[in-house]
């Protein structure tokens, strides 16, 4: 045990938490960066409290991580932020107060749920996958929960941060280019999904995913 | 070697089209792009197992399952790349002359025509890479990249139900395959060999797996490819999209990708240990089942004929799911498998691109609203019912052959249940179809003369359906022979 790995997933447990509660979505954008920087940060802290050598591949990888997950993702979701001039998610399907409660509940959960399963003694800390369900359920309940289409775009990408996080904290072996690969499908994710919110911004004059039900079975005649 | 070529030559085809741009005329890019389809199609032969080493390196390989899907997938691009031209045509030429009748005229596409073709041959490529993969990892990089450079062609058209479709796709197939990825790491949890998820390490040592891990593992991956394949409870996304896209990109979507996604599942039940079939067989029968359930409901009245192909497409992937459950305990059955997944991707492409065709001489996609096709098309008309009657799984059709099989294996229980759902999917189709055909087409110029454009379009679904007809006359011939019922 050591407090440094403790403390980075911890935070980023709680970066989870706190989008579950914030309205302003340059706010839920820069909780997101936060959460990608920490997990871009976690294998180098893994391997310096472990005392091993720093490969040059991990710290490559650790690199582009903390660059595309840190920086360059949110600056895009900013950029499609102003472009659809919306700022503040103003009535979410749920209100903040009972989100928040959600989401404890939720995390709640994953602490039973991971407790229930058998790990092998290569984990990097027992809280990794609890805080990696975590996130996962919550960025699934904000894209549940929110209308506007760009929370979606921040739920998801809570979503594909933590079970990037439940990688890195099982200490998984799947290869660089698996892993760049991953990085790169991200990364294209939410460079297309940044121009479809742009696109129905165009079409629809606002970006509230809940209104886009036209598309439904009728019933026949 | 060729096994590389195939994913090079379409992306380095696509660079090209994106970057010549607008320097060349819109005939010449659609040259090229049928010219690469041809090479494509060159080279999916040669790497076929008669005639090439079917692996590379660690990462690529070809087995008896998916080098015929392989081929199938660039036999079916070369159809669709060849009708494009001639849609894109016809698009032309029909809004040139919407243009001179208002000057207000809209242009529909959303973004330009050589953006759109490199987009189509990137999705090639990411497909390809998927059938060819030897690497559950890579595997999934290529079914996410598939998601993201199809979302685009789901809007070539601008609508609203276009972009309501696209951005569905996008969120429910990258949350599905973002499941699938938390299954491919508890895989990694599950197998002590640390083989970096290669494919052939993991069948070697598929005895060796964690049955927990293993196990919800699998869960997540038929929840996570299972999204993307459109089986039931995780199918939403897939009427919307099939019915607000254009024909052709319908047609590759349930022809070429679905396949895709299907091979992920067939793959990790190759890895399971023995003690984990018996589980994996139960939620892939009640899967397809569900599917077929929830495609006969829908199916029965109604009332968009895109729709109805797309939940026809539910339907058969629920068949495939069922045919790979009773797989897993009688190893034949993987052939009749591939019969299924060959005669589907045929008569589905046939099918989406003759109701492009609909769509594009009647301007509607309500199957009330189209009347008289055997009078104002008189060949679509004909292909179109022909396609539906086979795609029902009348005789010489393949689908027949891998059905009937089906229901011997399943018993009688499951079989009645089967063949009742079967018929209930073929009356709606059937009705919808014989509507569509029968009856007096309006008499409005403009319709006439976008029928006339639409009837030079037949030759390709044309190929598709003889293929498909011809496939099943000899799978026919086949079963005659071997199993001598007579």
């Amino acid at each position: 045990m050591n407090g440094l790995i403790e403390i980075l997933l911890l935070s980023f447990l709680l970066c989870g938490f706190l989008l579950a509660n914030s309205s302003r979505l340059m706010h839920c954008i820069k909780l997101v960066a936060v959460q990608g920087f920490l997990l871009g940060f976690l294998p180098l802290a893994v391997a310096k409290v472990e005392g091993g050598s720093l490969d040059w591949e991990v710290l490559l990888l650790a690199m582009i991580n903390i660059a595309v997950k840190g920086a360059v993702l949110p600056y895009m979701l900013q950029k499609a932020m102003l472009k659809a001039g919306v700022r503040r998610e103003m009535e979410p399907l749920l209100g903040y107060a009972a989100s928040g409660l959600v989401a404890l509940s939720l995390i709640a959960l994953s602490f039973w749920f991971a407790q229930q399963l058998e790990y092998s003694e290569q984990v990097v800390s027992r809280l990794a996958a609890p805080v990696a369900f975590s996130g996962i359920l919550i960025g699934l309940f904000l894209i549940v929960a929110r209308r506007k289409a760009l929370t979606q775009v921040i739920g998801f990408l809570c979503f594909e941060n933590s079970i990037a996080l439940f990688g890195a904290g099982m200490m998984l072996q799947y290869g660089a280019l698996i892993e760049l690969g991953i990085l790169l499908d991200v990364f294209v994710m939410v460079f297309v999904m940044g121009i479809a919110v742009f696109q129905i911004k165009q079409e629809f004059q606002h970006i509230n995913a809940d209104l886009l039900n036209a598309l439904k079975e009728r019933p026949g005649k | 070697m060729p096994l590389l070529l195939n994913i090079l030559i379409p992306a380095v085809f696509a660079g090209i089209i994106f970057f010549l741009g607008k320097r060349i005329s819109a005939q010449q890019s659609r040259r090229l792009f049928v010219l690469c389809a041809l090479l494509n199609f060159v080279s999916a032969l040669l790497s076929q197992p008669l005639f090439a080493l079917t692996q590379l390196g660690s990462w690529l390989f070809l087995d008896r399952f998916s080098a015929p899907i392989l081929l199938l997938s660039a036999s079916l691009f070369v159809w669709v790349s060849i009708y494009a031209g001639g849609w894109l045509q016809a698009l032309d030429d029909m809004s040139r002359r919407g243009a001179e009748r208002d000057s207000g005229f809209r242009d529909p596409r959303l973004f330009p025509e050589h953006v759109f073709l490199s987009c189509t041959l990137l999705f090639l490529a990411a497909m390809n890479l998927a059938i060819s993969s030897a690497n559950l990892g890579l595997f999934w990089v290529a079914i996410e990249a598939t998601t993201l450079v199809s979302a685009p062609l789901l809007c070539f058209q601008r609508s609203k139900a276009a972009l309501e479709a696209m951005w569905k796709y996008l969120l429910i197939c990258s949350l599905g395959i973002a499941l699938a990825l938390l299954g491919l790491f508890f895989l990694a949890i599950a197998e002590p060999t640390q083989s970096g998820l290669n494919l052939f390490a993991l069948m070697e040592h598929s005895e060796a797996l964690n049955l927990q891990w293993g196990k919800a593992a699998f869960i997540l991956i038929l929840a996570g490819y299972g999204t993307k394949m459109g089986l039931a409870p995780f199918h939403t996304w897939l009427p919307d999209a099939y019915s607000a896209t254009p024909g052709l990109v319908s047609a590759l979507l349930s022809g070429a990708l679905l396949n895709c996604a299907f091979l992920g599942i067939f793959r990790f039940t190759q890895i399971m240990p023995v003690a984990l079939l018996p589980s994996c067989r139960q939620m892939l029968l009640a899967l397809g089942f569900l599917s077929l359930l929830t495609a006969a409901f829908f199916v029965v009245r109604q009332q968009n004929y895109k729709r109805l192909l797309g939940y026809s497409s539910i339907e058969h992937m629920g068949i495939l799911a069922i045919i790979l459950a009773c797989s897993l305990s009688n190893a034949d059955m993987q052939r009749v498998l591939l019969w299924h997944i060959i005669g589907h991707s045929l008569l589905k492409v046939a099918l989406f691109l003759l109701a492009g065709n609909i769509f594009l001489a009647y301007g509607t996609r309500s199957v009330t609203a189209v009347k008289g096709m055997f009078e104002s098309m008189r060949w679509n008309a004909f292909l179109f019912l022909l396609c539906l009657l086979m795609l029902c799984g009348s005789p010489p059709s393949p689908l027949f052959v891998s059905e009937l099989l089906l229901v011997f294996e399943l018993g009688p229980w499951l079989g009645a249940a089967l063949l009742f759902l079967l018929f209930m999917v073929a009356a709606g189709m059937l009705h919808a179809g014989m509507r569509m055909c029968m009856g007096t087409s309006p008499r409005q110029e403009s319709m006439r003369k976008a029928a006339l454009l639409a009837e030079r379009l037949f030759p390709m679904p044309a190929v598709a359906a003889f293929l498909a007809l011809s496939f099943g006359v000899s799978l026919i011939f086949l079963l005659i022979r071997t199993y001598t019922i007579f």
